[in-house]
């Protein structure tokens, strides 16, 4: 297969606030967008021929992955308007295709490992994991290596294996794309025309990010794969265990301690007297000031944190001002989301932008929307809508 | 002011040219044309793009050439003015970018001697005079023929039978390509990138002989080493990625442009304090420089310096300055030029160094001539520009001043240290006004409908407003002028009326009561108006026709955000207008003549 399709036009709104801005396939784990993770797994296997489909913020797609260059790969994309399901999307495609391609869902985090085998397969296949919690996800009836159908969040799964949305065709699938929203229907309707679908298991990497709390355990699971790399300026006294990565202009200032595995960006200026401890990613830009302990985090780009501040188990947005004494520890949290209340260890969500002041704290499984602002001396907790005052 | 290419190797000469050429377009794109040495010369050009050339030229053989893509300064384009211009006898062909002062004599000299011209250009001079001094060395003719000419003569000559390439600079940039057991020449570093990382720029003066396996540079006669540098730049970096035009893709950029601006600075061995000399001192009385969009950037940063660091700051025109301008000796000057190449910048800083003065420039070409005459030299890291009307380029340049003046601030401390965070906050900001574009792109196919638009602004948001009436300009090519908001009734106001639409730039400091009065007296005209306003502001929404909102930031930093909502303001009027965005009528990227 020397060609791939990737589904990107999606909104992802269980994941707000962060997809308000952006799709979900550009959301970063390690400071690197999920799209990166697929178009690096493909280019490894030797496929440089991809289409992204666009839709939803689809400049934050073309700024990141421009022509495709940086990775190796050459990128065309393609725009679907309105966001109607992957088979509609998979149907924009039809000029641009040759007679066999993969098509991958912008979704899902995947490295090389996972589509290694899956990549020379003849079409017609889809790519299945076996899970604990297949319910969550379309589950895959199997039998003697062919798909019999694939089930949608079953109230009872069949089995554990589901549909990883990796999928092997030929032209003869948009025959079937005009006449279903999704794709798990597309292939439920070849079988039933008499098409036999191979399925193949894959013990590869494969992480889905549902809600954004997901972020802090994904993050967490690729940095364990990290390597090091020390870019910018370390000043002396300053102490580094572990795997870490630091940017190129990056200034780490003495006194501080970065215990791997850790990623930070470009541009930072950290420290004096900053502890940064496993498993955090920082991106580029941020400024995070003395006596602040980060601790299993994600921080995102131009952040400022002031001194003093306590943040674990959290995800903190691009752009984000917060001034001094900000605590947002983890903790066990009840968060209400679509009906269901899991109970979950989290510190804070927060949004980009938001505007903090000193001394606040954040309860944990605090979702903060963006661009909101919070006065001194507050304790936020639940969820507050964008653009909320705090006073 | 053009683009010039060669090539010299072991593969056919004609893809690698075109190919070239297509890269250095935004230099200028009325007509071009490729000679290949083949025995004897071919030579195929015309006033079309270079794509069309590419389709319409027959296949031709041969492994060294030249090319070129004009933007007209002598001559109107068409097929006989377009290069490369031949001799006589058809053996010499020769590529040119820059203005020869004496060329007229120079046509009249040749003329007289029995030589044919056919074009109107100043470059078929040089094919002549190079055919005239002929005798069997082809450097030695080339030498004694730029020895006739006065002006600009960067240009490339071609000789059949000779296994080299002659090239030669003054003024206008030329830049060696070096390859395996093959050579390459261009005006610029893109048209190179697909072949080679490695290059050597020529400096003033210098006459390269070039063939596929080496390259030796004189100097004034005398054999010169010019050092090879390594392009870090990727062709990932000149390409749309998706965007429809390189000038959305370039707006689009800008938050990734101010962080990697930021970080080129904040990281800098040097804080910006040292750079006005070892003996330190403010940065009072300072004189900035610089021509078009840089001249607006230069006006907001005489604001910039002023609010800061409360001295007195002159911003004036370069081109303007170079005829009749004065200087104290021995005062400090900032010079802005994208390029590093704009002739009308080069000259205000060779005055400036002649007052002996100390100039500091900013520039995001590495290496560019301006660097290598200035003091010092701040960069910009935008990467390319490749659409012609200039974006982030500009951007990247407010943000060299801010840091450039924050060090020497007189504010208070605490004012200080936020200032510094806010800085650091304007990607967010940007991303904030760029995610908006559907709402100003709803504007913007309104304001199409009109022939004359006012743009106004006050204080440090005045340079902001020439700059959107200039991008409405450049690329719409729709008449519009920015004002000083308070000026509009001392003269203006008589254009004023229900077909002249005004942009107003509000800012919430201390022009915001100013403005508003400005804007319920061009109400009261009947001008329809189009207000950018802070997300803060109750007022304005009542008052204007309509409204675009800004991010919330510090008012020292608005000029960021707001040019960024007026350059997609222009963008999405030239696209409802359907006009050739990336490359307008009539304009060059880089202006390398007077």
């Amino acid at each position: 297969m020397k060609q791939a399709v990737i589904l990107a036009a999606g909104e992802g709104q269980r994941l707000r606030p962060f997809t308000v801005s952006r799709p979900k396939a550009m959301l970063s784990i390690a400071d690197k967008p999920i799209l990166q993770f697929i178009v690096e797994a493909l280019a490894r296997n030797g496929i440089r021929d991809i289409i992204f489909v666009v839709g939803y913020r689809k400049e934050q797609v073309y700024d990141y992955m421009g022509s495709g260059e940086q990775f190796g790969v050459n990128i065309t994309y393609v725009t679907q308007e309105r966001q109607l399901g992957t088979a509609h999307a998979l149907s924009k495609v039809r000029e641009l295709v040759e007679d066999k391609f993969l098509v991958l869902s912008g979704d899902n985090l995947i490295e090389e490992n996972t589509i290694a085998d899956f990549a020379g397969i003849e079409p017609e296949a889809v790519l299945v994991k076996r899970v604990s919690d297949p319910v969550r996800y379309g589950v895959v009836n199997i039998e003697g290596g062919a798909v019999k159908g694939i089930v949608e969040k079953p109230k009872e799964a069949g089995s554990n294996m589901v549909n990883t949305g990796i999928y092997a065709f030929t032209r003869d699938v948009f025959k079937f794309t005009d006449a279903v929203l999704d794709i798990p229907d597309v292939l439920n309707n070849m079988i039933a025309e008499g098409y036999s679908i191979k399925a193949l298991e894959t013990g590869g990497t494969w992480l889905d990010i549902v809600y954004p709390w997901d972020i802090i355990n994904l993050n967490y699971a690729i940095l364990q794969n990290i390597e090091s790399g020390l870019g910018g300026t370390i000043e002396d006294g300053v102490s580094m265990k572990g795997k870490v990565m630091v940017g190129e202009d990056t200034v780490i200032r003495a006194g501080s301690c970065i215990y791997g595995p850790v990623v930070i960006g470009t541009g930072c200026d950290i420290g004096p007297h900053v502890c940064i401890m496993p498993s955090t990613s920082i991106g580029d830009n941020v400024v995070i000031s003395s006596f602040t302990q980060v601790k299993n985090s994600v921080i995102g780009n131009d952040v400022s944190l002031g001194p003093g501040c306590f943040v674990s188990d959290s995800v903190i947005d691009k752009g984000c001002a917060i001034k001094g004494r900000f605590t947002a520890l983890g903790g066990q949290s009840e968060v209400r989301i679509n009906g269901e209340s899991p109970s979950i260890n989290i510190g804070v969500i927060m949004g980009e932008d938001c505007k903090v002041d000193s001394n606040v704290t954040a309860q944990p499984g605090a979702i903060v929307g963006n661009s909101c602002q919070i006065q001194m001396l507050k304790m936020i907790s639940g969820r507050l809508p964008d653009r909320s005052l705090v006073y | 002011m053009c683009g010039i290419v060669g090539y010299i190797g072991q593969k056919r000469a004609q893809p690698i040219l075109l190919n070239c050429l297509s890269k250095l377009e935004y230099r200028g794109y009325d007509s071009c044309g490729i000679a290949i040495a083949n025995g004897g010369i071919e030579v195929f050009k015309d006033a079309v793009r270079v794509k069309v050339l590419a389709k319409a030229s027959p296949a031709m053989e041969g492994k060294a050439g030249v090319g070129h893509t004009r933007w007209a300064t002598h001559g109107e384009p068409s097929q006989i003015n377009a290069h490369p211009h031949c001799d006589c006898a058809g053996r010499i062909a020769v590529v040119h970018n820059g203005t020869i002062n004496n060329f007229l004599k120079l046509r009249e000299q040749l003329t007289k001697e029995g030589h044919t011209l056919v074009s109107q250009t100043d470059t078929e001079v040089i094919a002549h005079l190079i055919e005239k001094y002929y005798e069997g060395d082809f450097i030695r003719a080339v030498e004694q023929a730029l020895g006739d000419i006065e002006g600009a003569y960067t240009m490339i000559a071609l000789m059949a039978g000779e296994n080299r390439l002659v090239a030669a600079r003054k003024d206008s940039p030329l830049i060696i390509g070096i390859g395996d057991r093959e050579n390459y020449i261009a005006s610029d570093v893109p048209a190179l990138l697909d072949y080679t990382s490695r290059v050597i720029y020529l400096e003033d003066g210098d006459i390269a002989m070039v063939s596929a396996d080496s390259v030796k540079v004189k100097q004034n006669g005398a054999g010169i080493a010019r050092e090879e540098h390594k392009i870090s730049w990727s062709m990932e970096d000149a390409q749309k990625g998706g965007y429809e035009h390189f000038m959305l893709k370039e707006i689009h950029e800008q938050p990734k442009v101010i962080r990697d601006t930021l970080a080129e600075y904040i990281s800098a061995a040097e804080p910006a304090a040292a750079l006005t000399g070892p003996e330190g001192g403010g940065l009072e009385g300072t004189l900035i420089l610089a021509c078009g969009t840089s001249y607006h950037a230069g006006l907001a940063g005489k604001y910039i310096i002023e609010e800061l660091v409360n001295v007195p700051v002159r911003a004036e025109m370069a081109d303007e300055f170079v005829y009749s301008g004065r200087i104290t000796a021995g005062s400090r000057a900032i010079v802005i030029t994208q390029s590093g190449e704009t002739l009308d910048t080069l000259k205000a800083i060779k005055k400036l160094k002649e007052e002996g003065c100390r100039v500091i420039t900013i520039t995001n070409v590495v290496g560019s001539t301006a660097t290598r005459i200035a003091d010092q030299t701040v960069y910009t890291r935008a990467g390319p520009e490749i659409s012609v009307a200039a974006t982030k380029t500009f951007i990247a340049q407010l943000i060299a001043l801010y840091w450039l003046a924050l060090p020497y601030s007189r504010v208070d401390v605490r004012r200080l240290d936020d200032l510094v965070l806010e800085l650091r906050q304007l990607p967010v900001k940007v991303q904030q006004v760029l995610d908006n574009e559907e709402i100003i792109a709803g504007f913007a196919r309104k304001l199409a409908a009109f022939d004359n638009v006012f743009y106004i602004g006050k204080g440090i948001n005045y340079p902001v407003a020439l700059e959107g009436a200039l991008k409405l300009k450049e690329i719409s090519y729709i008449h519009a002028e920015g004002y000083a908001a308070g000026e509009l009734k001392h003269g203006p106001f008589a254009l004023l009326g229900s077909q002249t639409p005004v942009v107003a730039v509000v800012a919430q400091d201390n022009t915001y009561e100013a403005i508003v009065t400005s804007i319920k007296e061009i109400k009261a005209r009947h001008s329809p108006v189009l207000a950018l306003v802070s997300e803060d502001d109750d007022t304005m929404v009542e008052l204007a026709d309509s409204v675009i909102t800004i991010p919330r930031i510090d008012p020292l930093f608005s000029p960021v955000v707001n040019s960024v909502a007026l350059q997609l303001l222009a963008y999405f009027v030239a696209r409802e207008r359907g006009c050739p965005i990336d490359f307008p009528r009539n304009l060059a990227k880089s202006v390398t003549v007077e």
